[in-house]
């Protein structure tokens, strides 16, 4: 409806859309502000911080950590006396307060193994699944459909405590490898319906015609998904992958409970949380974390958005 | 006709060994695990032990206690709340979409933020701009508005902390509803609005009569699709409040805090799949008309 607006008219739009948009990003400049704040300054309403302080970042980030909890006069003691460069280090390493150290780092890369290994697994699986029931007849391929439909809708907690119990039971829980191959496993199957549904309904979209003249030339089923399938269904195939990435990514509930013996494989959201119920004060560090875990996610949305928004209005999306 | 026959069962075997990783996946980590979760709630389950069979007596002890009950009310509470709350706002937004301002690509991308962020990190800023002495809500209420006397704890309490997370769930949520809603909008006739112009049709009239009925299915889909997220929903209230008890919390608590009762635990996701069950049949009849 493109009509002419009167200017009262133009003026409210415009406030509505200032509206909507201040709902929509205000926790997220409240995140980076909190972050930049020292703490004298958290009670301030004003978004904008009155002194900036990075402190938070390079606390998570380990930069210039080695030398912050160490008294001066050992510091200059050091520095004087000729040592070598692992002498330094070691007697460095023994100030350090290991206890008040947020490995955010560590957390990093066990959420990023675990989110990319989940979501190549996923897509690999669902490539050749999603092509089978698209494009080969067989009895039984109805079912395995609508199967596919149905637990898609069925929710975590549903599936949390029979996992867990055969988790226990075949023994992967007693080790820390063993842990973190059931929850991978765990990822694996929660984004595995979301891959095949997705990508099966787009290889529909893929014209037939292409693969028929491929296979009348005497090309392989696996030539034709290698050479015609996967080229021309790369855009969806990297939206899924970052839809699988982000189910894992965000994932709490089964991290939860899996990791619980094993804080050296807590994954982000359990040591953001486990950070936050563990000491007073904090929301620096936790606004930063907040931030380094959602900029990766938001910056891969923002480069995929196009499929996107065709993906989201079809439905593919659980969230 | 015996190798046409022959490629059609070749093909139907290729098939076949497609699909059997992902089959053999989901069977055995999807289906095995719920059924071996019905099994388990008429048993008291022990992790070292043999489990022992007591009949119904889980569901017993789980109707007999007057928490659950307080759950199923909350839960009951939080759908109506999140599932109205984001598709009117999602259809607000969608109508606001719908027309033409500037910058409005970049608008549109802005507010995809709240549903693209990572819920466990955009939380932390809800719960920073709840808190008592910090926030800036209580700011807001206390000093400027005046509207409460002093500054408290808002998602402290189940019974205030349970709008909070409502809201939280509305925020985090709408730009689906307004992407569904939006790609509806578009796709409408335009000419079916110059009709109802010359006509001499008012601007609530179009959107009662042309507008609303356009959009049905789609508000009823999204409704159903929010009815079953949000039912299930555990990390986005449990990571803003732990003691608001919804039913998935109420669960989590019963199987894994504490006194460990996992088969009482399967027993409670047993009613609450049970109930939404009854729920999607009767939406479905009633308001899809399958």
């Amino acid at each position: 409806m493109v009509k002419a607006r009167s200017i009262p008219g133009k003026i409210g739009l415009f406030l509505l859309v200032l509206l909507i948009v201040t709902f929509s990003i205000f926790p997220f400049l409240q995140i980076i502000s909190t972050s930049l704040k020292y703490q004298w300054d958290w009670g301030n309403p004003s978004l904008i911080p009155t002194q900036i302080n990075l402190d938070a970042y390079k606390e998570l980030l380990n930069i210039g950590q080695k030398e912050k909890d160490v008294p001066q006069s050992v510091l200059n003691l050091i520095n004087e006396s000729d040592l070598t460069r692992q002498q330094r280090n070691e007697i460095l390493t023994k100030y350090k307060d290991t206890s008040d150290v947020f490995p955010f780092m560590k957390y990093f890369r066990n959420s990023l193994s675990l989110s990319f290994l989940a979501a190549t697994f996923s897509l690999l699986l669902a490539i050749m699944g999603a092509y089978s029931f698209s494009r080969l007849r067989y009895r039984g391929r109805a079912v395995i459909q609508r199967g596919v439909l149905f637990v898609y809708m069925i929710g975590g907690i549903l599936l949390l405590i029979p996992l867990y119990r055969i988790a226990v039971a075949l023994g992967f829980l007693a080790t820390p490898a063993g842990t973190f191959t059931a929850l991978l496993i765990i990822y694996l199957v929660q984004t595995l319906p979301v891959s095949l549904y997705m990508l099966g309904n787009f290889f529909r979209t893929i014209p037939y015609s292409i693969e028929e003249a491929a296979l009348i030339e005497g090309v392989s089923r696996f030539g034709i998904i290698w050479r015609i399938v996967i080229p021309l269904a790369w855009s969806a195939i990297v939206t899924v992958f970052i839809y699988c990435f982000m189910i894992a990514w965000n994932e709490y509930l089964f991290a939860s409970v899996f990791l619980k013996g094993y804080e050296q494989l807590y994954t982000l959201p359990i040591g953001l949380r486990s950070l936050f119920v563990s000491k007073n004060a904090i929301w620096d560090r936790i606004m930063a974390g907040s931030m380094m875990t959602a900029m990766p996610v938001i910056i891969l949305f923002m480069a995929i958005q196009k499929n996107l928004t065709g993906g989201l209005s079809e439905g593919g999306v659980k969230g | 006709m015996k190798k046409a026959a022959s490629l059609q069962q070749k093909e139907a075997m290729l098939g076949w060994w497609l699909i059997l990783p992902s089959a053999i996946i989901i069977l055995s980590l999807i289906l095995y695990p719920i059924i071996s979760n019905i099994v388990s709630s008429f048993f008291k389950v022990s992790l070292m032990d043999r489990d022992t069979f007591i009949g119904l007596e889980n569901y017993r002890d789980i109707v007999s206690d007057p928490e659950f009950w307080k759950a199923v009310l909350t839960t009951l509470i939080y759908v109506v709340g999140t599932t109205l709350g984001t598709t009117l706002v999602g259809l607000g937004v969608a109508i606001v979409m719908n027309k033409t301002f500037p910058m409005r690509g970049l608008v549109r991308s802005l507010i995809l933020l709240p549903y693209v962020a990572p819920v466990f990190s955009v939380v932390y800023a809800w719960k920073f701009i709840f808190d008592p002495v910090n926030g800036i809500f209580m700011d807001v209420m206390v000093e400027r508005l005046g509207i409460f006397e002093q500054r408290f704890n808002l998602i402290g309490s189940p019974e205030t902390a349970l709008w909070v997370a409502i809201a939280f769930s509305i925020w985090k949520n709408f730009p689906f509803t307004y992407l569904m809603i939006l790609s509806r909008l578009q796709a409408i006739d335009n000419s079916m609005y110059e009709a109802a112009d010359v006509d001499g049709a008012g601007r609530w009239q179009q959107f009662r009569f042309i507008t609303m009925p356009e959009l049905y299915f789609v508000l009823g889909s999204i409704v159903l699709l929010r009815v079953i997220w949000n039912f299930n929903k555990f990390e986005d209230i449990y990571l803003l409040t732990d003691n608001l008890k919804v039913l998935s919390i109420y669960t989590y608590f019963k199987a894994f805090v504490g006194v460990i009762d996992l088969g009482q635990g399967s027993a409670l996701v047993i009613l609450q799949f049970a109930l939404l069950i009854g729920f999607i049949l009767l939406y479905v009849k009633k308001v899809l008309k399958w």
